[in-house]
């Protein structure tokens, strides 16, 4: 099968879950229904896990799509150092997250669907997998080298001067070198 | 470079009006749906109880029907490869139209799921009205069993309910596996998951049954908000006593009670169709893949290419077709595309693929085939001979690149490994060039490496060779491109002279080369046919769009899933 990371998926399971949260958390607070408060809830927590789960993390070979616009995001969950880059905690926040949205009728889907990505992330922690941020590689600018900057102060060594005149046996020779054999046109 | 509206009318054309009837066609029935349950005057009692929460469920659910249904057509590929061969009754724009169906499979697909989206947040609505509104004068129209009734309840314990949650898990494992990023690096995950689809399909067809959303039936006899003269109005009055003006003032007196009745689960009759056809498919699939597969030679090409030849009985196709292989040795489940590079002819039965080294299965199944006999003590010479790994061939499947024969001037550009179609088509030709409408092909081959020219060298050689003799020089026009410049590189084979001489150092300049065949087919149909990396295809379809000397460049591209 490969080397699966299953921190992918549960990446976009994630992010998939909190936006389900989020519109049954609207759906729920623009109607008013009973204990709305927990679709407020809905509402705080989706996009909670939205912002948190919408940088995507790079894989092991150190390739990764990025989403557009992330940097920003990967920046400010970087900041939290381990608590965002072991899997464990992440599988124990959504599980915990995803609790208050089982009161209501319209954010247990968000619920399930959370229950799920937070499984995946267990799955994922287990097998050794962290997040690790795509930042741009700062390319090392090519320094040209030093003598670059200054100038050669003696022309080049040359050969004696009858051996640089011309000689009349071999003008092809004297005039220039093939640095080929020259063949006639074949097709 | 200026736009030609012929050109782009030919590469853009089908595609977009293909387009504007499907989105005509998902809006016009979302609104008659809407409109329909909104002031129908048989939904009149039930959007009183529900509400605007009625219109959306079941406008999203008539879009949901359609889309459903159309989702499954692309993905019949045996049936379309059949379509595509019959070229008398199919056109080429129509085969053109087939090209697209990943596209057209992709773009139904979000619309289910932006559709299921609306449809489960106002049904989350409906659940609720259902529970506060309890009606008590018409306990028929209820899904609730009391006022007040915990929502979960009831979408819990209602056949609908639980099927419509199950029915979001299992798009919600599809969708998630389903992106881009998770096609590329995790396929099998995308593949799995997708296999998924049947167990929708169940559910969807147990969903409609429930039967409670209900329409009434005797509207002529009780028309919606008619007057009731031996019932007490909501208001509390008591209607024994009724002013003559109220009785003039309405027109319509209640002749008896209002029955209700569940719709016919209309689902089944917009899924039913393709569903059989897909299962189908599958089924002559799966029995056309049982029948085992010889492995009769491999052969280690540079640049990590392995050329293998396969026969099985009754297998045929076309140039330009790809086949699925399955080796249970390496993976069970797996199976992976290739284009097929030789195609069973009447003197030569075998087919061959040319395989490129990229992942762990093709590592491990080139390993399997290019593994040393075992030489053991006691073991008789008969069984030295290689034993090669059972093999399980599905297919073959069309492809766009079957179409270079339909046209009078075709170029093939072909990146790297993505030459295979085109391998195909110069053995057809090699075989039989005259009996084809192809009277010139332009061959451009793109690669990195110049060993990789090797893989199809004797190829285009021979070929190059028998047109000179057979006295059509123009026929077959080679352009060779190294993209690495790397020093001076040439095939030192003389046997390659031909190729030596049309190879060329650096990127291939797109606008020169389409000016130059513009020119020289002015006014002509071309058929332009890419197959290789993104960024390749991309250039070529704005080139194609655009205007050189009245020749229409017609874009097609092979797609890799």
């Amino acid at each position: 099968m490969g080397k699966i990371e299953w921190a992918m998926w549960a990446n976009e399971q994630a992010l998939a879950s909190g936006l389900i949260l989020l519109t049954g958390g609207i759906v729920g607070v623009a109607g008013q229904f009973r204990n709305w408060q927990f679709a407020a809830y809905g509402i705080a927590a989706g996009i909670f896990i939205c912002l948190l789960e919408y940088p995507r993390g790079c894989k092991a070979k150190g390739n990764g799509v990025q989403r557009p616009g992330q940097y920003c995001l990967t920046v400010c969950v970087k900041a939290f150092g381990p608590l965002t880059r072991n899997y464990y905690i992440r599988a124990l926040l959504h599980a915990a997250l995803c609790v208050p949205g089982a009161f209501i009728l319209c954010t247990v889907l968000g619920c399930v669907c959370l229950a799920i990505a937070s499984i995946i992330y267990l799955l994922a922690a287990v097998r050794g997998e962290q997040w690790l941020p795509i930042l741009p590689r700062a390319e090392p600018r090519e320094k040209p080298g030093e003598s670059i900057k200054e100038p050669p102060q003696n022309p080049p060594p040359r050969p004696p001067a009858e051996m640089r005149r011309k000689r009349a046996e071999d003008m092809e020779g004297a005039a220039y070198t093939n640095p080929m054999p020259v063949m006639p046109n074949e097709y | 470079m200026p736009l030609s509206w012929r050109s782009w009318i030919a590469n853009e054309g089908s595609k977009h009006f293909i387009l504007v009837l499907w989105l005509s066609t998902n809006i016009a029935l979302f609104w008659k749906t809407f409109v329909s349950y909104c002031s129908g005057p048989q939904h009149y009692y039930l959007h009183k109880m529900l509400g605007l929460g009625l219109c959306m469920s079941r406008a999203s659910a008539a879009v949901l029907n359609l889309n459903c249904c159309l989702v499954l057509l692309p993905v019949c590929r045996s049936l379309l490869a059949g379509l595509r061969g019959f070229q008398k009754v199919t056109s080429r724009k129509a085969r053109r139209i087939l090209d697209k169906r990943k596209t057209f499979h992709m773009a139904c697909g979000i619309a289910i799921g932006l559709f299921s989206v609306i449809h489960v947040s106002a049904h989350l609505a409906n659940v609720y009205s259902f529970s506060a509104w309890y009606s008590d004068e018409f306990p028929a129209l209820n899904l609730a069993r009391h006022r007040g009734e915990d929502p979960r309840i009831i979408m819990f314990t209602t056949v609908p309910g639980a099927t419509g949650v199950l029915l979001v898990l299992v798009l919600f494992l599809m969708f998630t596996a389903s992106s881009y990023s998770m096609r590329v690096s995790h396929y099998d995950i995308f593949w799995y998951t997708h296999n998924l689809s049947i167990v929708f399909y169940v559910l969807l067809l147990v969903h409609v049954i429930g039967g409670v959303l209900k329409y009434q039936t005797n509207v002529e006899h009780h028309p919606p908000d008619c007057f009731r003269p031996n019932r007490t109005a909501p208001g509390g009055q008591n209607s024994g006593f009724v002013n003559s003006s109220q009785v003039d003032g309405l027109s319509k007196v209640c002749r008896e009670e209002p029955q209700f009745q569940a719709h016919f689960p209309e689902t089944w009759l917009w899924v039913s169709g393709p569903l059989c056809l897909y299962c189908a498919e599958r089924l002559y699939r799966y029995m056309r893949g049982c029948r085992p597969v010889t492995v009769a030679s491999v052969v280690r090409h540079p640049c990590r290419v392995v050329e293998v030849h396969m026969q099985k009985s009754g297998f045929r196709a076309r140039p330009g077709q790809y086949i699925v292989l399955n080796c249970p040795h390496v993976s069970s489940f797996e199976s992976h595309p290739f284009t097929l590079t030789t195609c069973p002819t009447e003197r030569n039965a075998t087919f061959g693929i040319h395989l490129r080294v990229l992942g762990d299965w093709t590592e491990r199944f080139t390993d399997l085939l290019l593994a040393e006999p075992e030489v053991g003590a006691e073991i008789l010479p008969v069984a030295l001979q290689r034993r090669y790994p059972r093999v399980y061939v599905d297919g073959p499947f069309g492809s766009p690149s079957e179409d270079v024969f339909n046209y009078e001037v075709s170029v093939c550009v072909a990146g790297g490994i993505g030459v295979t179609p085109f391998a195909s088509v110069l053995q057809a030709l090699l075989d039989d060039w005259q009996h084809h409408k192809l009277r010139r092909l332009y061959f451009i081959w793109v690669c990195r490496e110049l060993q990789s020219f090797r893989w199809f060298a004797e190829l285009l050689c021979s070929l190059h060779q028998k047109l000179w003799q057979e006295n059509r020089p123009d026929y077959l026009n080679i352009r060779l491109y190294v993209s690495k410049e790397r020093g001076l590189q040439s095939l030192s084979e003389g046997r390659y002279q031909v190729l030596s001489a049309r190879l060329l150092i650096g990127r291939p300049r797109w606008e020169m080369l389409f000016e130059e065949i513009g020119r020289a087919n002015k006014q002509k149909r071309v058929g332009v046919f890419c197959s290789g990396p993104k960024g390749l295809s991309t250039t070529l379809h704005k080139m194609c769009n655009s205007n050189h000397f009245g020749a229409t460049f017609e874009y097609n591209k092979e797609s890799f899933s």
